[in-house]
């Protein structure tokens, strides 16, 4: 799945209200903690390191050329 | 033939004239300056007055600032947030100066601020006017407060592509790389620079070109920032130019400014989102990924707190359950004195099942008794 920071927000954001609401039972729990620390993992992760598409971007820095990469 | 006069003695008679007529007069006049010329490092500045008939100049004269009265230009380019250069229509008080080789001239001793940076004021004003005039889409004044199309924009939820306008080797471009690379949450970010002259006069159309590039691949970034530093450079009427603003209020990415100091906004500023220095707009694109960061953070908090709640109740409930299980457990029965009754390997829980005569066991807590029934009768024991 590509993962955005947007999914991963609401994602986060609806465990963290099914858990305080009681809406998680004992048995899925094991899978639901798994979830949200993936999802924590990916924000953690993504913040500090830069894709290698923007990484190309960052390289390329003449607008002419990048242009024709892209063709 | 006519008395021949020396060069001197003609120009000594003009310096008697000139100085019989203006010597210890001042004047206080408006007009066009051109041809400025500064010379920093004396304290100098030459420039020529100048009066236009549609595009004819129909006066014109030296001028000049000495060390004595430069403060006044220094005053007006910190005041106006413009180079002191051609274009500008300055009031000031000058004398009236003769020099047996240089010629005539006008000493400037005084600007009159007030007048001079009002003028500027009002043509700032003119194009705001027309701007919101002339694209109601784009632009809205609310209650004094200007409402763009860019500024409507929501910034993502977190910001690492950036598009970064400005000056190369500027001190706006090092002072707002060296904020971003140097974060102190370790955040990584890539930084696209567009750079181009932004001082001067073809600088608008420059930056609009570079921004035009930037468009052209939009999906690549987040965020653009155009930036300019150093304090001593004032030039800020590229960022008041007309079409440089129509497209900055129209730009599909959210565009944050860094091109002035606090006594300035120039207009682009005020169609956009404005931090006034490199370094700030900096510090707020590394601060909205901290604040994404501390969301993330406190919901990891509250989940894995009431996570390991749920896990804790679990186990509390089962300790009950094994007490609950031990205390109605046969031993324990046993263990206080009760006693289980048997009868051909069945556990007794009628006695309506015992006759006279049956042989019974009784289990006590380490002992069997083997019996035989020899009365029924009705139990009066009090329990």
């Amino acid at each position: 799945m590509n993962l955005t920071y947007n999914k991963a927000y609401s994602d986060l954001s609806k465990l963290v209200d099914q858990i305080e609401n009681d809406k998680i039972q004992l048995d899925t729990l094991a899978d639901k903690v798994k979830q949200a620390k993936e999802l924590i993992d990916f924000c953690e992760t993504k913040l500090r390191t830069i894709d290698k598409d923007v990484k190309a971007v960052l390289t390329d820095k003449k607008p002419t050329t990048r242009k024709k990469n892209r063709l | 033939m006519a008395k021949r006069l020396r060069l001197s003695e003609l120009v000594n008679e003009i310096d008697d004239a000139i100085q019989n007529r203006f010597a210890g007069e001042t004047f206080w006049i408006t007009a066009e300056i051109t041809d400025v010329k500064k010379q920093t490092d004396k304290r100098w500045c030459f420039l020529k007055f100048i009066e236009k008939e549609g595009h004819l100049i129909t006066a014109e004269i030296k001028g000049v600032f000495w060390a004595n009265t430069f403060h006044n230009v220094e005053k007006f380019e910190k005041l106006s947030g413009q180079t002191f250069a051609s274009g500008l229509e300055i009031t000031c008080n000058v004398r009236v100066r003769f020099h047996k080789r240089y010629g005539i001239d006008l000493e400037v001793l005084e600007i009159d601020h007030t007048y001079s940076l009002g003028k500027l004021e009002l043509e700032k004003q003119q194009t705001l006017d027309r701007l919101v005039k002339e694209n109601p889409k784009l632009i809205r004044l609310v209650d004094g407060q200007y409402f763009t199309s860019n500024k409507s924009i929501e910034l993502p939820i977190v910001l690492q592509r950036i598009a970064l306008v400005t000056a190369p080797n500027s001190d706006g471009q090092r002072d707002f790389k060296q904020e971003i690379e140097n974060n102190q949450y370790g955040y990584a970010f890539s930084v696209s620079e567009f750079l181009t002259q932004i001082q001067g006069d073809n600088s608008s159309k420059l930056i609009i070109q570079k921004l035009k590039l930037i468009e052209a691949e939009k999906e690549n970034f987040d965020v653009v920032a155009i930036v300019r530093g150093g304090g001593s450079q004032t030039d800020f009427k590229p960022f008041d130019d007309y079409d440089l603003s129509k497209y900055v209020a129209s730009f599909p990415l959210p565009i944050l400014t860094g091109i002035g100091h606090d006594r300035n906004t120039s207009i682009v500023d005020l169609m956009a989102r404005q931090y006034k220095t490199p370094t700030k707009v900096a510090t707020n694109i590394v601060e909205h990924n901290y604040n994404f960061e501390s969301e993330i953070m406190d919901f990891k908090e509250r989940f894995f707190e009431t996570a390991e709640s749920m896990i804790d109740e679990a186990k509390d409930n089962l300790l009950q359950i094994k007490r609950t299980v031990k205390a109605y457990s046969p031993a324990t029965i046993l263990n206080k004195g009760y006693a289980i009754i048997t009868s051909n390997d069945k556990i007794i829980i009628n006695p309506k099942d015992i006759k006279p005569n049956s042989e019974i066991q009784t289990i006590l807590k380490n002992e069997l008794i083997h019996s035989t029934v020899t009365k029924k009768s009705k139990n009066e024991f009090d329990i």
